[in-house]
């Protein structure tokens, strides 16, 4: 299988890292736009070698046009030079304050609450609640209702299930995977008042409502399911809280 | 980016000069046996825009503003390089690094946290002394997306000796990244906070500590950059925060800090700044982030 087709233009391009609870997606998104292929983030080097076949096979080796990065950290922003040498040196799209220091010289600036166009599809630059580095985006396509989330949305899967979203992963340990994910990677949880965290996240589904919620670390989440991952992510988050 | 002789506008008349400045690189003893390697990055104008909104009398019009990335060199005898500035400034770092080093090896190149300007110039330190231990926080799962899968993992427990100097690795206590932890160095007693007690510095303060400027380093000011940096604080319980830090200045009464992204601040001047960074906690939860950085 090389890319799972979400529709409205969207796949996508999915890869796995095991931790001590269970798997972590470390994945990808490609946008058909009218002037090319959009990556979403750029995957980790550890999935070099995959992602470039697979991205070479789905866009019938045309390769990509554009990177919209959500953030400088590297699982994330590790693959654009060696993308760029594949396919030329195509756009990158990053929010940051200065590029030179996240080392993306060659950026083109987005900023919190532009509208921007790449390769001739428009997308929303958004402020997460769920980050961790100040400068990540999230950013909505209209054209295909969806919210890429960066770090936010995550949710550890049991191996063997890292080709199903998020509502067809097994019911037993799924709450539990999005629980996990939150404790390890937002260490900024411990001092979060939840009903803070989730009123940002509701207030932004309501204004930029999704069709597909997709993160990176975990499967894309499908309109009918997310007010069960909404209510998990509250439980999560309460836990944490209570935890510390 | 600026080079480093545009930052003379101002001098504060108290300030003494660096031990050592060249085109080479930003250094100095910011404590014995505690060398300090700046990179300015360029003028944020942003924040600076905001900071005479403000209404703030520590910024003068005019000068440039900087908030910068710290590293720190720690000689003993044997040697360690606290994190490595941005890739911007790997021809700040390491003629720096060969200068202050001279014939001695660098022993250890430990990373705060596997963040861009933090980590940026870990492979050319690592290709420049091959010798060296790479050594990382043991806390976090993904150690091998961060090619840390190999390094020496540290965490409370550990010390290592550096004969003369002794570090420890405190839990980071405000932090970004999940693979993360602070650094103390207990014969001069210092705190190294990484991404927290961070504030903007102007033109003739570079390279100075907190006893050697003219301006007061007050609420606004720090709030300029954990409303950037700590985006998250508007989103926290304050009493929460508050009591970490509240711990935190018990457990380093006397300790001198240093922070990546301002100026160090010594152990007998420490005391009031968590009480400052309180109130920045209480003004975020209320007023919302302030931007990006
Ligand atoms: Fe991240
Ligand atoms: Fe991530
Ligand atoms: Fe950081
Ligand atoms: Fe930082």
């Amino acid at each position: 299988m090389s890319v799972i087709d979400l529709g409205g233009g969207v796949s996508w391009v999915h890869e796995s890292f095991p931790e001590t609870n269970g798997h972590i997606h470390v994945s990808v998104y490609l946008i058909d736009a009218p002037e090319g292929a959009i990556l979403m983030d750029s995957g980790s080097f550890h999935h070099r070698q995959r992602l470039a076949d697979r991205i070479h096979d789905a866009t019938a080796g045309r390769g990509i046009g554009a990177i919209i990065l959500s953030h400088s950290d590297y699982p994330h922003s590790g693959n654009i030079p060696a993308f760029r040498q594949d396919w030329g040196d195509f756009e990158i799209i990053a929010s940051c304050g200065d590029p030179d220091l996240q080392g993306l010289p060659y950026a083109r600036r987005t900023k919190i609450g532009d509208v921007t166009e790449v390769l001739g599809r428009r997308f929303v630059v958004l402020d997460p609640p769920l980050a961790d580095r100040n400068h990540t985006t999230w950013v909505y396509d209209e054209a295909s209702r969806t919210l890429f989330v960066a770090d936010g949305f995550g949710a550890l899967h049991a191996p063997g299930a890292s080709h199903v979203d998020w509502g067809r992963l097994p019911e037993e340990g799924r709450a539990e995977g999005v629980h996990e994910f939150h404790a390890q990677t937002l260490p900024w949880l411990r001092y979060a008042d939840p009903d803070r965290v989730m009123g940002a996240l509701h207030a932004m589904l309501e204004q930029h409502p999704p069709a597909w919620i997709a993160p990176i670390h975990g499967p894309p989440i499908a309109e009918p399911d997310i007010p069960r991952y909404m209510a998990d992510l509250k439980a999560a988050l309460t836990r944490i809280a209570e935890r510390d | 980016m600026n080079e480093p002789g545009s930052d003379t506008e101002t001098t504060p008349a108290a300030a003494p000069e660096p031990a050592a400045r060249t085109g080479a690189g930003w250094r100095r003893d910011v404590w014995p046996g505690i060398h300090w390697i700046q990179e300015l990055g360029g003028h944020r104008a942003g924040i600076a825009r905001a900071v005479l909104e403000s209404g703030a009398d520590w910024y003068r019009p005019g000068n440039e503003l900087y908030v910068p990335q710290n590293a720190y060199l720690l000689t003993g005898e044997r040697t360690l390089l606290w994190d490595t500035l941005s890739p911007a400034s790997g021809h700040i770092l390491l003629p720096a690094l060969e200068e202050l080093l001279g014939d001695r090896p660098l022993d250890y190149l430990a990373l705060s946290h596997p963040d861009v300007p933090h980590a940026g110039n870990t492979m050319q330190v690592l290709r420049r002394y091959p010798d060296c231990q790479l050594v990382a926080p043991a806390v976090g799962e993904t150690h091998a997306l961060y090619h840390l899968d190999d390094a020496m993992k540290v965490g409370p427990e550990d010390e290592i000796d550096l004969g003369g100097l002794r570090v420890r690795f405190p839990e980071a206590t405000f932090l970004d990244a999940a693979i993360h932890t602070w650094m103390s160095e207990e014969a001069t007693r210092t705190l190294f906070t990484v991404d927290w007690m961070g504030f903007p510095h102007q033109s003739g303060e570079s390279l100075r500590r907190t006893d050697e400027i003219d301006t007061v380093v007050d609420v606004g000011r720090l709030e300029e950059f954990h409303s950037r940096v700590m985006f998250w604080f508007q989103y926290v319980y304050p009493h929460k925060v508050t009591a970490a830090t509240d711990a935190l200045a018990v457990q380093f009464a006397g300790y001198g800090l240093a922070p990546a992204h301002g100026l160090p601040i010594p152990g007998e001047d420490a005391a009031p700044y968590y009480e400052l960074m309180n109130e920045v906690v209480r003004r975020v939860a209320a007023g919302g982030r302030g931007g990006v950085l």
